[in-house]
Order: structure tokens, then sequence, then C-alpha cells
């Protein structure tokens, strides 16, 4: 599903040039379930955004689903990325103007589904997320292990093929980060793809392979069995 | 999408109510002042829209050229209508009529009431839009003692409009006049003003002088045939009265009805473009100037609170959002905005409106009915969305959604520019209206105490009707006698008034072709007595000056230096050229300011008259005396010695105030509109204080921790918007002053610009930018740090 081949990013400001990707190479298939790991400012974050066409590399060849995407323009990312990416952000980054219902419904006005469709999917995902009930209620008005269910519902309403994760459990206690991790288990099982920027180590044991970084160099991959 | 969108902005304004109000009463401030600036503007342009015939309607102008200057009046003589009409083939019509309205005294019921009344050829009803309501144009004036009448004045007189046609009212208590007509009231944005009209007739029968060419005393309005060029009229007038009385100097030209009122301004006999038009000009600037302020405020407050919304554009922009689909909605939100801003600026308006009213003296009406005020408005409010939504817009969707979503500040760089841009932007023009504001009214204060030559204070004017005349000696000593006067006398002009002048006298020493204005006054022994002229030389004019051969007169000082050179002017001799009759100088008096305020008067002389050729007394009352007691007094006076006529008389004083309206205009204006621009501004600084405030809390937290005092940090968040506002002064300045030295420069009479206008400016612009800021500064340096940088 994913290839990337020499990839790199550099950082610049006025004095100093920091290179956040260094010639990094990865593929991941469809259907697998990928942790990436490492210290701070190793890179994970970067190469999530470039993952997920928010930012875009300097160098090197990004391949999704059998297209070269390393050089579109914004419009082409936005446009491939609302049809075949969620995000789940360690921050959970809803919109407190909106209701639960109202911010999952969000990415499927932008993917132009009609009202009546959009009723059907919306209440099908929160009902799997067992957050109906809360359906009328702003975020602030939930606890953050609800929101972070929300979040997700919001990822997957679209039935993307590919979900990113970043630090989807950072701001969690570790009961409701157990939740998550098993909502993001049972939708690989259903066959979403899943990458996931992880500090926890327990977090990355859900997953089928851990992918190493450290300065934007992919140091060790593990397989877990 | 839309639903969506509605959804977000709705709650977003809800939730953050201080900033909605701000933005939203910035704006609704703004669209206010614009749009009551804009329906005076309207109402200036349509003045004689009314008037069907408008573009074919002129009135006949003379230019005369005397030695100094060329002096354009609209006085004609009275023969010249009618030879136009025969003579010159583009003419379709003419309407000879009086100069102005006369008051005059009219009884019904023995009621009595004066009422402003114009003669006018029948014409009149054809050339302007004037409707019947009762009676018609052809039969109006077909008896002699007829009276056609407003509404108004219908009601006035009869207390209603209905079944006045063929009534009868006494006019001055000797004739009987028939009302033959009654006409829909004008609009009081047309040049055609009466109460009553009369045929014309009357008044040509009573006024010999009109009938000789060179005395020019009348007003001539010509209407052209369709399709003729008034410049081919102008070279057949030209030389028009001087073919019948080659001495009459005036050069006869047309001047256009749609021009009479805003372009009413003549130099050296042509129309300079200027007038009143000037004044809607600037007020059309202001109003823009004042939406524009408003829409930097809506700019500074959306980008300044952006940083709440970031989020909101990152979490859209991953959902795959486009930066189109995210401008607009911000375009959109600001259009909402504006949209109520204009809902609660119709009901500003309806507030305002009759305080407007009475500043620019109309009656103006917000007018929902005209379709054209509805897309006016209409059009405001979308130009108000536009403008303000246009950066905000720009700026928001044009936002990182990777770094706004990771929670980094955003950059303070290009934005922080521009907002700091606004804002020097605002209070420059802040800054200019102040200053403007103060040498306007320095200005008028200046000619207000100009030292007029004259006395105007506690002085009466009072027009002679009836008997007043006849019975002038014992009316006088009546009034002496009552111990609250200290001096009456008669006169044939007002005082303060320019009146009758001539070019065409002479005198030994007078330079050959030399043409000079000189004013001509009629008065009673004690009129400089009464009116505070001083006799410098000679002797004062006496009662039987009026019979003495050759004739006694009193000059003003600047004719004395004409005559006498370098000697005394006393017993020198003057006469019209081509005439005997001689007038001897035996006294000189001052040199006195009228007509123009702010100009150099021309000469005067004076001779003494008979009651009976005067139409006005001038009381003055003693010093000492209080005002009140004395009008009554004076009043039970006349009620006894002229009891046939109410009393009615106006204060000299005021006479003088009512000669400077448009300089009070300007003057009371610009005070609103700095005031406002001033108060938008606030708004503006206000939020964008917030938000330095905002932004800066965790470095104020810091500070704090490493021992900050209170008034360290907020004399810390201040210094920047007081560097702000000097840069805005640095920029006004300049414009100020040109601006004003281009106004000043209008008036011969002037004041000369202050250094210390310009300093109290500043210093008011600093002290309220303080006092706007201190309130956000004093709240952040007085937060818990604790709690602020565990935000973090």
């Amino acid at each position: 599903m994913i290839k990337i081949t020499n990839l790199e990013k550099f950082y610049r400001t006025e004095e100093v040039e920091t290179i956040a990707l260094n010639k990094l190479s990865m593929h991941v298939d469809t259907g697998e379930f990928v942790a990436i790991m490492g210290p701070s400012g190793c890179g994970k974050s970067t190469l999530l955004n470039i993952l997920g066409m928010l930012d875009d590399p300097d160098e090197g060849s990004y391949v999704f689903n059998s297209i070269e995407v390393a050089h579109f323009n914004e419009r082409k990312r936005a446009d491939l990325r609302k049809h075949n990416i969620g995000f789940v952000f360690q921050s959970f980054n809803l919109i407190d103007e909106l209701t639960v219902f109202e911010n999952v419904e969000l990415p499927l006005i932008y993917t132009g589904v009609t009202t009546a469709e959009r009723v059907k999917r919306v209440e099908e995902v929160l009902d799997k997320m067992q957050i109906m009930h809360r359906r009328n209620h702003y975020p602030q008005q939930l606890s953050g292990g609800q929101q972070q269910r929300v979040a997700i519902a919001r990822a997957v309403v679209n039935k993307p093929k590919l979900i990113l994760a970043d630090e989807p459990t950072g701001n969690l206690d570790s009961s409701n980060g157990n939740d998550v991790m098993e909502l993001l288990t049972d939708l690989n099982e259903q066959g979403t793809t899943i990458i996931m920027v992880t500090h926890s180590e327990h977090d990355a044991r859900y997953s089928h392979r851990i992918i190493r970084l450290l300065d934007g160099q992919t140091v060790m991959e593990n397989i877990m069995v | 999408m839309f639903k969506n969108f509605l959804k977000v902005m709705f709650r977003s304004l809800t939730k953050n109510k201080a900033y909605s109000f701000l933005n939203i009463f910035g704006l609704a401030i703004g669209i206010t002042c614009a749009a009551l600036i804009f329906l005076w503007v309207e109402n200036e342009v349509n003045y004689d829209a009314v008037h069907v015939k408008k573009d074919r309607l002129y009135i006949a102008r003379e230019n005369q050229k005397y030695d100094t200057y060329v002096f354009t009046h609209q006085s004609t003589p009275g023969m010249m209508g009618p030879a136009i009409k025969a003579e010159i083939p583009g003419v379709a019509n003419v309407c000879r009529t009086s100069e102005s309205t006369n008051s005059l005294l009219y009884s019904y019921n023995n009621k009595p009431l004066f009422a402003g009344t114009l003669y006018a050829e029948p014409s009149l009803f054809s050339m302007f839009t004037l409707p019947f309501i009762a009676g018609n144009a052809a039969s109006a004036f077909t008896q002699l003692h007829s009276v056609v009448i407003t509404q108004k004045t219908a009601v006035k007189f009869f207390g209603t409009d209905k079944n006045v046609l063929g009534k009868s009212i006494r006019v001055d208590n000797k004739q009987d006049y028939t009302v033959t007509g009654v006409l829909k009231d004008m609009p009081a944005n047309s040049s055609v003003q009466f109460e009553c009209v009369m045929p014309f007739q009357i008044y040509w029968d009573n006024s010999p002088w009109l009938k000789s060419w060179g005395n020019n005393s009348l007003t001539t309005y010509i209407e052209l045939k369709p399709g003729v060029d008034p410049k081919s009229i102008d070279k057949q007038l030209y030389g028009f009265i001087q073919k019948r009385e080659p001495k009459n100097l005036g050069r006869v030209f047309l001047f256009g009805m749609t021009d009479w009122h805003l372009y009413n301004d003549f130099k050296e006999g042509v129309k300079t473009g200027g007038g009143q038009i000037e004044y809607v000009h600037l007020f059309s600037i202001i109003a823009w100037i004042i939406i524009f302020i408003a829409c930097i405020n809506f700019m500074n407050l959306a980008t300044a609170r952006s940083e709440k919304r970031a989020r909101e554009v990152g979490v859209r922009k991953v959902l795959g959002a486009g930066k189109k689909s995210l401008a607009l909605q911000f375009i959109g939100e600001a259009l909402f905005m504006s949209f109520i801003a204009a809902v609660l600026a119709v009901i500003l308006m309806a507030l305002v409106l009759p305080a407007f009213n009475m500043l620019v003296q109309k009656q103006l009406t917000i007018g929902f009915g005209n379709v054209y005020h509805i897309l006016a408005l209409l059009g405001l409010t979308v130009a108000c969305g536009l403008i303000a939504g246009s950066y905000p817009s720009l700026y928001l969707s044009s936002f990182n959604p990777v770094a706004v979503l990771k929670g980094l500040k955003l950059k303070d760089s290009s934005a922080a520019y521009i907002r700091k841009g606004l804002v020097v932007m605002q209070f420059s023009v802040s800054v200019v209206l102040i200053i403007s504001t103060v040498i306007v009214y320095q200005q008028i204060q200046h000619i207000k105490s100009r030292n007029l030559g004259f006395d105007k204070d506690r002085l009466l004017e009072i027009g002679l009707q009836g008997d007043m005349a006849k019975n002038y000696a014992p009316i006088k000593q009546d009034l002496l006698n009552s111990g609250f006067v200290q001096n009456v006398a008669l006169s044939d002009h007002s005082t303060i008034y320019g009146g009758n002048n001539t070019s065409g006298m002479t005198w030994d020493g007078k330079a050959p072709g030399s043409e000079i204005l000189i004013s001509q006054r009629y008065v009673t022994p004690g009129f400089f007595e009464t009116s505070g002229l001083k006799i410098l030389e000679g002797r004062n004019i006496e009662e039987i000056d009026t019979a003495s051969k050759p004739i006694a007169m009193v000059v003003t000082q600047s004719l004395a230096k004409l005559m006498g050179g370098k000697g005394s002017a006393l017993g020198k001799r003057i006469h019209y050229e081509g005439d005997t009759t001689a007038a001897v100088v035996v006294g000189v008096v001052n040199d006195y300011v009228y007509g123009n305020m702010y100009g150099k008067p021309d000469p005067v002389m004076f001779f003494s008259s008979s009651p009976e050729h005067t139409d006005r007394m001038y009381v003055k009352i003693k010093a000492q005396q209080p005002v009140e007691a004395s009008i009554a007094a004076i009043q039970n006076v006349f009620k006894k010695d002229n009891p046939a006529y109410p009393f009615e008389y106006r204060f000299v004083d005021d006479q003088f105030n009512q000669m400077f309206l448009s300089e009070m205009l300007v003057s009371k204006l610009s005070r609103v509109f700095a005031a406002l621009a001033i108060i938008i501004s606030c708004l503006g600084l206000f939020g964008l204080a917030a938000y330095t405030a905002e932004r800066r809390i965790k470095e104020i937290g810091i500070r704090k921790v490493l021992g900050a005092s209170v008034s360290g940090i907020a004399s810390l968040l201040s210094k920047d918007f007081l560097q702000l506002v000097i840069i805005s002064c640095v920029i006004a300045f300049p414009i100020a002053y040109w601006a004003m030295h281009t106004w000043l420069k209008t008036y011969q009479y002037h004041i000369d610009m202050q250094w210390w206008v310009f300093a109290t400016a500043a210093v008011s612009a600093m002290v309220i930018a303080v006092v706007t800021i201190s309130f956000q500064s004093i709240k952040a340096a007085l937060a818990n740090p604790v709690k602020s940088l565990r935000s973090e």
C-alpha cells in the first residue's frame, strides 16, 4: 500500500538546517498494523505527516496505492487524503463548536455524502464506538477517553483504507488507553491498515511490526509474533 | 456544508460574546455613520430634482467688473425678461419674480399671521414643477388680487387645506385677496421656496425703479427650448443690457438649475466648480474612511483571534477541506456579521436620525419604501463584509495544518506587521480628525470674535410694519422712556448683510476708468450710536440732512481715504457720473464688516433718511438690563403704538451666527466623526491588546516567576502600542497640516496653525490608547503565573 524510497525532509531556520528525515525508505502492506517508535526529534511525526499527505517531502519518492504522490499539489493531496486516510491525534483535535455527531459527520460532508447517508453512517459508527448516548454533547463535556473515541469515530466514518494515529493514547490514562488500542486492533482486524506513532512499548505491542527511527533513519525493525 | 459553516459560525459567535460584540458593534457604528452621511449626500445631490424641466431651467446671472474683482450676482433689470423672450429664439419661457420672499401680514378672522410671499409671473407654475391640489395654473392669476398658497400655509391660515379655494384674506390690513390655488408642499431640497405667491403685476406697479434698464433688482428665470445650447444664448445675452443702457456693468449669463445648489461658487465671474459640492465630496470621503476604519477593526480582531480558530482550520484541512472552501467560509462569516451589523445599524440610525437631522438642519428619513435605499444599504453591507473578510479569510485559510495541530505557536511575522499597520492607519486617521476638529473650531471662533466694527450684542432688529414708520417719533420716545432701551434708529438695510451698492460714483481725484463698488445706506440720526459705529472725524447725520443741498453724507474710513488721499475727506464732493447732484462728506465713521464675514468689506456711504424710506428698526438694549424683561417692555410699546401687527424681532447676534451655518455644520460633524473614529479605533485596540496579552501569557508567567512587578509587566505590554501611536502621529501630522492649510487658505481672514494643537492631538491619542490598553495589560499582569505555565 505504501512504499517510500530515500525520503528526505529538512527544516530550515535562519541559522540552522535540521534534517528530519534522512534518506528514509520503508513499505507498509495493506492490512498491516505498524508502530513507529523513537526518541523525541527522531522524525516520527514528520514521517507521519508526509504519509498523511499533510506535508510534502523535499526529496525521494512516496508511492501510495501505486500512485506517486511526492510532488502532488495541495489540492490533489487533499483529494486523495479525504477519501483514503483517517487521522487520530494525541490531543484529539475535535472542533469545540460542533457536537459529537457533527464532528464525526464532518469528513462525510467534505467527501460529498448525502444527508440521509451521513446520518446512517455516523449513527452506525457512534454505535460501534459505544458513544451514541453522547451524540449531542460538545467535546468539552466529555472525558478524554470519550473524546478519543469520537476522534476515532471521525477517523473511520469515511471507511478509509489507512488510519494514521499520532500517539493516540498520549493524553489518556492506562484504562482508557487500552480501550483505544483495542478499538484500533478491531479496526485492523476488519481490514484497515494502521500506522501509529507511539512512545509506549505497551501500545506498540498491539502492532504487527515496530519501526524504530533515530535521526531520521530506520535503525531497527521488530516483527511481532 | 453551508449548514455546517453556519452552525460553527453561530456557535463561535455566541461563545465569544465579547469578541462578537466588538466586531459587530464596530461595523454597525461604521455602517450607521456612512448610511447617515449618504442620506445627507442623497438629499444634497437631488436638490431641485423635483423640477421636471430642471435641465432646461436657468437663472439669469450678472457679472459686474470692478477695479479689484468681478462681482457675480443674480439681480437683473425689470425690463429684461420680456425682451429676452421676444428677441432670443431659443428661449421657451421667462419668469420674473421678486428677489426674495417678503414677510407680509395676512389676517383671517382677525387672526394676524406673517407669511413669506413671492411675487411671480404666472409662467412660474409651468416652468417649475408646482402641482396644484386645488385650483389650476391657468386661472390662478387672472385677477390682480389673488394669492396662491401651499398646503402648509393653508393649514396655517385656515386650519385645513380642504375647501379653501375662493376664501378671502386681508393683506397688510389694507386689501382683500382671494385664494385662487393651493399648491402641494414643495420638498425642502427645492430652490424655489415660498409660503404664498402673488401676481408679479402687483410688485411691478409698486416699484417704479423696475422700469429702468440701469437698475438690477429682480430675479429672472429662463426656460430654454429642448436641445438649445445655453452657450449660444450666453453669447446673445453678453451685451443684452448694454444695448439699452451702456452704463450698466452687468454682463448676463445663464446658470443652470442643476448647478444652483451644488456649484454656486464664482470667482472672477467664472464658475469655480466648487460650492456645496465640496462638502458633499468631503463627507462622502469621510463616510468611506469610517467604513474603512470599522473594517480594519474587524480584520484586526479576526486575525488576532485566529489562534483560537487555528485548530478548526487544521482539522478541516486534514479532513479534506481546500483553501478555497475555507476562504469562502471565513468571507461568509464576515458577510454574515456584516448583515447583523447592518440590522443593528438600522436600529441605531432610527435612534440617532432625529439628532442627526437637527445637526444638519434637514428632515431626512430612512425611507425603506425606497428601493434605492434598500439596495444602497445592501451594497454597503456587502462591501463591508467583503473588505472586512478579505484579509482574515486569506490569512486563516493559509494556515499549515501540521503546525496548528501540533499546537505550535503561529509565526508572528507578516500578519503581525499587517495588524500593526492597520492600527497605525486607524490612529493616523483619528489624529488627523482630532487636529482638524480643533483647527476648524479655532477658525470659527476666530471669525466669530472678529472685531466687526459695530456692536452686535443686545441689538434688536425689527421689521417695519403698518404704521411704525409714521409713528416712529412716539415709538422711539416710548422705547427710550421704558428705561430698558439705550438707543433707537431706522435703516433701509440690515446692518450685517450686504445691500444696495453702486459703482457709478465719481469724485475729484478719482483714478480715471477705475470702478469702485460702494454700498449706500439710508439711516435716521442715531444709527451710529445704536449700532456702535464710531465717528472718527466731522459730525453725525442729522434730520435736517434729508433736505440739505448738497446732500450731506457720512462715509466709512476706507472711502474717506480714497477720496481724501493723504488729507481729510471732509468737505469733498461725490456725484453719479453724468449727474450734477452732489453729496458732500460731513463725517467719517470706522469701517465695519458686512456681507461676507471672512472678507474685506466695501466702503459705505450713509445718507440721512426720513422714516418712510426705511424698512427696519434697530433697538439697543441697555447693558445692565435683563434681556427678557427688556423684550417684554419693547413688546408693550409696540402693542400700544402698532396694535394691528404681531411683534416680531431678531437679534443681530443670531443673524450673525446664521452666517456660519455651513462652517458650524463642518465643525459639528467633524467633532462627531472624530469621536466615532476614535471609538471604533479603540474597540480594535482593545481587542488587539487582549490578543497580545493572551499570546504572551507564558512570557508574562515566566517573568513573574522570575520576579517582575505588575507595573513592570503592564508597561512592557503597553510600550509596543505606544510606539504605534507615535508612528501614527508622524504620519498624521503632515497630512493634517496640508489639509488644514488648504482649508484655511479659502478664508481671507483666518488663523495661523499652532504647534500645540498637534502636540495636544498626539498626547490625547496616546492617553486614549493607554487607557484602552491598560485594562488588558493590568489584567494580564495580575494573572496567576502558575495557571498560565501549567496550561502550556
